[in-house]
């Protein structure tokens, strides 16, 4: 392959020499080389195939909008792919691969599909999947197999599926103003909004900050254009209030002056930074936005313009100008207007041969046809190009006579060779945020181009994206935006003048060259001007429907090139002109954005932990952590060797045969503190807690507004003003906020207040026959004998000098007590009570025993109080105060919620002695083969140590009047089907004998 | 940390705390981390309408004069106080037994004082990149115009609530509840290593 490098120029440095690798094959670059100007200069032409009929592609544009050149990125054997290779930076050691081809890019066997054409053409997907409702295969899934085959040959980039051990990060940020866009226009922006005292962030898609500034070739203030952008980039630096942002492509614009963007820190890194992270995407939140995004240039739909060698002119003047590549040695320009003139002039000024110049325009102006006239090129004004020859790389066009009227070329053809064809169809100003903001743009005549409407947000536009194609424009656009977000602050300043090609951005109103062959609107979908005719035929009127139906715009590019050739050819087929057509919307992302930037810290660590005072002494004890919510658990104290039901069924039995303690720091506790805080409670719980004394606790029950049971536990009278609640583990955040709710929204004028203290509190729940005996041993400063800490009677004291409050109840069934100590303190009370118990066998339990120990006493936890249960289910009727009114009292009563056939709390016991499972539906008659007749299912499953059996607690139709009954339990999905015996919910010590001791 | 109890308080931070320089820190740290451990962190709650005298009760024991509004606050050298919320406050102070005298000082006819001084840890973010690195976490304008010294916001990192004030020109003080502290700890060593960062 021959160089395409020129002597000299461009903005690269070319003493040094970077390696890289593209399909296998090595290449070189220099730094500031693009991996398309880096392949480009290496004489690569073919850089890909495309998307539906796997034809050869080269690269059609120098940035964002390239929709041909996309390529897999490797970092070891981590994909990336669709990456447009305009958009890599070359580093040492780049590996990247080409798409969409198999075996390999110049022979792919997909390429056949180039041969079906006609039947792969707009709605394709929603012809094909429809299935055949004739034949043979009438009603098969023939379809659905052949679909896998078709997914695989349509398409992009295979994704990876090796580990991404790169950073990604969030950031938040602040301004007054973020500028969009760093070319004259946005430079001038931000330096007007910071000489006025303004934060300003300025992001650039690009790494190197100046935009067209960088490839124009003009003069500014008599020096080149670059480096009258590099001293305005110097100037930037001074300030302390501006943020530069290269790298950094604003993808999404949302409510409230919301703007996120992409920065990508290490990619052009051939090694990553120690503890950097690969992107950050940041959330800018702006007091105003100034757009100065630009404009892109637009191909022209012609028969073959799709081959390789194929270029939008002002990429073939940026590769000249910025990276010293030339796009081949002798080539045509094709246009419908007067700026491909001067990027013709910049491949001359870099050492190419311009042969010929097609313009659609029947004439053009004198300064135009001066150009031709130095360029030695031959100017065919009225004619059109409508074939293009080559293979890998263009060989040649063929030119016709172009009829205005008709959009159709006829007459003597004629075919002259060429190794490259910069087209121009004019420019359309990169609007994307603006529509995304919400602006519905309008159609400009003259520039045939959709324009950005008046400013429905906090935003100000300039330069390009406004249409003002001039760079002598686009400074005072800039300097006036800048002066309009600062408030009229900032200097005016008399602009620098300007030297610069002359031209006329004003297109011919051709889009199209009807002609035989494939006319592509959108490259990167395969989309072809027939396509979007086909549609028009069968029915789809609306841009919207043709966008969805042809797929036209909705590729990775998002039809930055296709948008207004494609509206074009549909408002011609439609007989209307384009803006009665209308636009589609732009949506975010403005380019393609990396997930992991969007997970960023939760990559790989989705939720934070959350650790009980007692955590390390846990872990080094050999405990298996369960997550229970964020909360980490002792789930077993597991021996060598033990199964979980052999760990919790020891630790069962060490409890109820001689005393067991568990961690309880858990338990929401929610400190009531004010002079109506027992008022209050009493309006809580459906009990009565404003007859509690000072120094007891009491059992409450909370419903929802509904009536349905909402969460229970005790709560404890600290003082006459002072409660201290506690909650189930699950629901410490639910009640809190119905607490907060009803003493902010409902009963504003009682003087509570609620305070989560949960973590305020460590907690150890002691509990078995020699439990007191434990107490008695290690607690100073108080007795507590049945006389002094009676049942749900709270005593103070200290244990090895710490001071602790210990309240006697009982969710074990054992004579318990909880002992509350300060969290700090909480692992040296553990390990004194551990001490204490030694003599007694004393052992920690997890979660299991935990449920163990409370479905043999019958005590519900959230897995009955489920959102569906009412109290009475529960057999909690009980606690329902008629003698004054709670929340859920008044809906309570409703015809559903005291039905008798609703499902209510029962025990049961399996009579197979095989183990249970929770879900598990209880049937009367038990087909295995065909599962049905559910009365109830099961909630909660154990061994149960003290019975020998397998329990369950579960909820049941008729409830209590089926004791002593037989049925089965029927777990279709498990494969468990069995009998059982429903019983009572109290297997164990109904009397409760053990726990009072 | 030794108490007035004479019991050792065991942070929560314990076993992940390693004090040195972590990340890249080549070119020298640009934060510090650290965890201060005041011997009292106190809510007070005042009732609608008692929030100025609730103010002053405070001011009278600890000497902090807290300005107007959602969000002031004040620091002196070891202690501090911000509203973390309306009618609600923060004090921290170095020395234990400050919620017996914020309780003498504001009757019940005032407002409410509650204790959290084992319920909450500080972690304390230092140096020229603290906002930089804050900024990874929180929707939160750090810049000292916008948030100026003596100043605090409640606000939450996903899952974790987080009352953070400024306490120097480049310092904050993050307030998390204990069983959520090694956890944003650990985030916020991560998040701090990209500057290189010390533990101290």
């Amino acid at each position: 392959m021959t160089s395409r490098r020129t002597e000299t120029g461009g903005r690269i440095d070319r003493f040094r020499t970077i390696r890289f690798t593209f399909d296998g094959a090595s290449y070189t670059g220099h730094p500031g080389d693009t991996l398309a100007s880096a392949l480009l200069a290496s004489g690569v032409s073919l850089f890909g195939r495309s998307f539906k009929y796997h034809r050869p592609r080269g690269v059609l544009t120098a940035g964002v909008d390239e929709p041909n050149a996309l390529v897999t990125v490797l970092r070891g054997d981590v994909r990336e792919p669709n990456v447009p290779a305009t958009m890599v930076e070359i580093h040492d050691g780049l590996v990247a691969e080409s798409q969409n081809r198999f075996p390999s890019l110049s022979w792919d066997i997909g390429a056949l599909n180039q041969l079906a054409g006609k039947l792969i053409s707009a709605g394709f997907y929603y012809k094909t999947f429809m299935g055949p409702v004739i034949g043979p295969l009438q009603g098969t899934r023939f379809w659905m197999f052949c679909e896998h085959f078709i997914r695989r040959a349509a398409g992009l980039g295979r994704a990876g599926k090796a580990p991404d051990t790169a950073r990604y990060e969030n950031m938040n940020a602040f301004c007054d103003v973020l500028v969009v866009g760093s070319g004259p226009a946005g430079l001038m922006a931000a330096r007007t909004a910071a000489e006025a005292g303004k934060r300003v962030i300025l992001a650039e898609l690009d790494p190197v900050l100046g935009g067209s500034a960088n490839w124009s070739g003009e003069t500014i203030g008599e020096v080149p254009a670059a480096d009258w952008a590099a001293e305005a980039i110097r100037d930037l630096q001074e300030f302390d209030s501006v943020r530069l942002l290269p790298r950094t492509t604003v993808w999404g614009y949302y409510d409230g002056n919301s703007l996120v963007a992409l920065e990508r820190v290490g990619d052009h890194k051939e090694r990553f930074a120690t503890d950097e992270p690969r992107h950050r995407q940041w959330t800018i939140r702006a007091g105003s936005v100034v757009l100065a995004t630009g404009a892109l240039e637009r191909p022209l739909v012609f028969p073959g313009n799709d081959r390789p060698g194929v270029m939008l002119a002002s990429a073939a003047k940026r590769y000249a100008n910025e990276f010293g590549v030339l796009p081949g040695d002798k080539v045509a320009v094709f246009t419908n207007n007067d700026t491909a003139y001067g990027a013709a002039l910049a491949l001359k000024n870099a050492g190419a041969r311009t042969v010929l110049i097609v313009d659609v325009r029947a004439d053009v102006s004198a300064d135009m046809r001066a150009i031709a006239n130095e360029l030695e090129a031959e100017l065919l004004t009225g004619h059109a190009v409508v074939a293009t020859e080559g293979g890998k790389a263009l060989s040649g066009v063929t030119v016709q006579p172009f009829q205005a009227a008709t959009g159709t070329a006829s007459g003597e053809a004629r075919n002259i060779h060429a190794d490259g064809l910069l087209v121009s169809g004019g420019w359309s100003p990169a609007i994307h945020l603006a529509s995304q903001a919400g602006a519905r743009p309008e159609w400009d005549d003259g520039l045939q181009a959709f324009l950005p409407p008046q400013p429905t947000r906090k935003w100000t536009g300039a330069g390009a994206f406004n249409g003002a194609f001039s760079t002598a424009e686009s400074i005072a656009q800039g300097v006036a935006a800048g002066m309009a977000v600062s408030g009229g602050g900032g200097q005016r300043f008399e602009p620098p003048a300007v030297v610069t090609v002359a031209g006329d951005p004003k297109p011919a109103p051709v889009l199209e060259i009807r002609a035989d062959g494939k006319s592509f609107v959108d490259f990167q979908h395969d989309v072809t001007a027939d396509d979007v005719r086909l549609a028009h035929r069968e029915g789809f009127v609306s841009v919207e429907h043709l966008k969805r139906y042809t797929t036209l715009g909705m590729a990775t590019d998002q039809g930055k090139t296709s948008n207004v050739p494609g509206l074009a050819i549909m408002a011609a087929a439609l007989g209307k002109s384009i803006p009665e057509v209308g636009t589609t919307r732009f949506r975010p992302p403005f380019a393609g954005v990396s997930l992991g930037s969007l997970a960023a810290e939760r990559f790989g660590d989705l939720r934070p932990e959350r650790l009980t005072p007692m955590h390390d002494w846990h872990v080094e004890h050999g405990a298996t952590m369960y997550s229970a919510g964020l909360w980490h658990r002792p789930q077993i104290y597991g021996d060598p060797g033990e199964t979980i039901e052999q760990a919790y069924v020891r630790e069962t039995r060490a409890t109820r045969g001689s005393a067991g303690i568990v961690d309880v720091s858990t338990l929401g506790k929610i400190a009531v503190q004010g002079p109506d805080a027992a008022e209050f409670l009493d309006r809580v719980y459906t009990n009565m807690f404003s007859t509690l004394p000072v120094g007891k606790a009491r059992y409450g029950l909370m419903l929802r507004e509904d009536g349905i049971a909402f969460d229970d536990g005790t709560t404890w009278r600290l003082g006459e003003r002072d409660f201290l609640m506690t909650t189930t583990t699950a629901n410490a955040g639910k009640v809190m906020q119905h607490l907060e709710y009803f003493l902010d929204v409902i009963w504003p004028d009682l003087k509570v207040a609620v305070t989560s203290v949960t973590d305020q509190w460590a907690g150890a729940a002691i509990g078995g026959p020699n439990a007191r005996k434990i107490l008695q041993s290690v607690v100073t400063g108080t007795p507590v004998d049945d006389t002094a800490l009676p049942f749900m009677g709270i005593v103070h004291g200290e244990i090895d000098g710490v001071p602790v409050m210990i309240c006697r109840l009982s969710f074990s069934g054992e004579m318990a007590f909880e002992v509350y100590c300060g969290a700090d303190w909480g692992t040296h009370v553990w390990e004194a009570l551990m001490q204490a118990g030694k003599p007694y066998g004393l052992v920690p339990y997890g979660l299991e025993a935990l449920g163990t120990m409370r479905i043999e006493k019958g005590h519900v936890t959230g897995a009955e109080i489920d959102g569906r249960t009412t109290a009475r289910d529960l057999h909690l009727g009980w606690m329902l105060s008629k003698k004054k009114p709670f929340i859920g009292s008044a809906m309570m009563d409703r015809e559903g919620l005291i039905a008798s056939d609703r499902l209510q709390l029962v025990g049961i016991v399996a009579l197979d002695n095989r183990p249970l499972s929770g879900g598990a539906h209880i049937v009367e008659e038990l087909h295995e083969g065909n599962p049905h007749g559910s009365i109830g299912y099961l909630t909660a499953c154990c061994y149960s140590p003290s019975l020998g059996k397998y329990i369950a607690l579960a909820l049941l139709e008729g409830g209590k009047a089926r004791h002593g009954k037989r049925a089965f339990v029927s777990d279709p999905l498990r494969k468990r089907f069995g009998p059982v015996e429903i019983v009572s919910h109290h297997f164990f010590d109904p009397e409760g004998t053990r726990m009072h001791g | 940390m030794a108490s007035r109890i004479g019991v050792e308080r065991l942070s929560p931070l314990e076993p992940v705390y390693r004090s040195g320089s972590h990340g890249r820190f080549e070119d020298g740290v640009e934060v510090a981390l650290s965890e201060i451990r005041p011997g009292s962190i106190v809510q007070v709650t005042a009732w609608p309408g008692e929030e100025q005298s609730a103010a002053a009760a405070i001011r009278a024991v600890t000497g902090l004069n807290m300005p107007d509004g959602p969000g002031g606050g004040v620091v002196a050298s070891d202690q501090h106080a911000f509203g973390i919320a309306p009618g609600k406050f923060i004090v921290t102070v170095e020395s234990e037994g400050l919620v017996a005298a914020l309780v003498n000082a504001i009757p019940p006819a005032m407002g409410a004082v509650t204790d959290l001084s084992h319920g909450r840890t500080i972690i304390r973010i230092e140096g020229p990149k603290a906002e930089w690195v804050l900024a990874k976490f929180f929707a939160i304008d750090f810049a000292l115009p916008a948030f100026p010294l003596g100043a605090g916001r409640s606000t939450s990192h996903h899952d974790i609530f987080a009352q953070i004030q400024r306490t120097g020109a480049d310092r904050f003080d993050i307030c998390v509840f204990r069983s959520f502290a090694r956890s944003f700890w650990k985030a916020l060593c991560h998040a701090s290593a990209e500057v290189g960062y010390e533990v101290q």
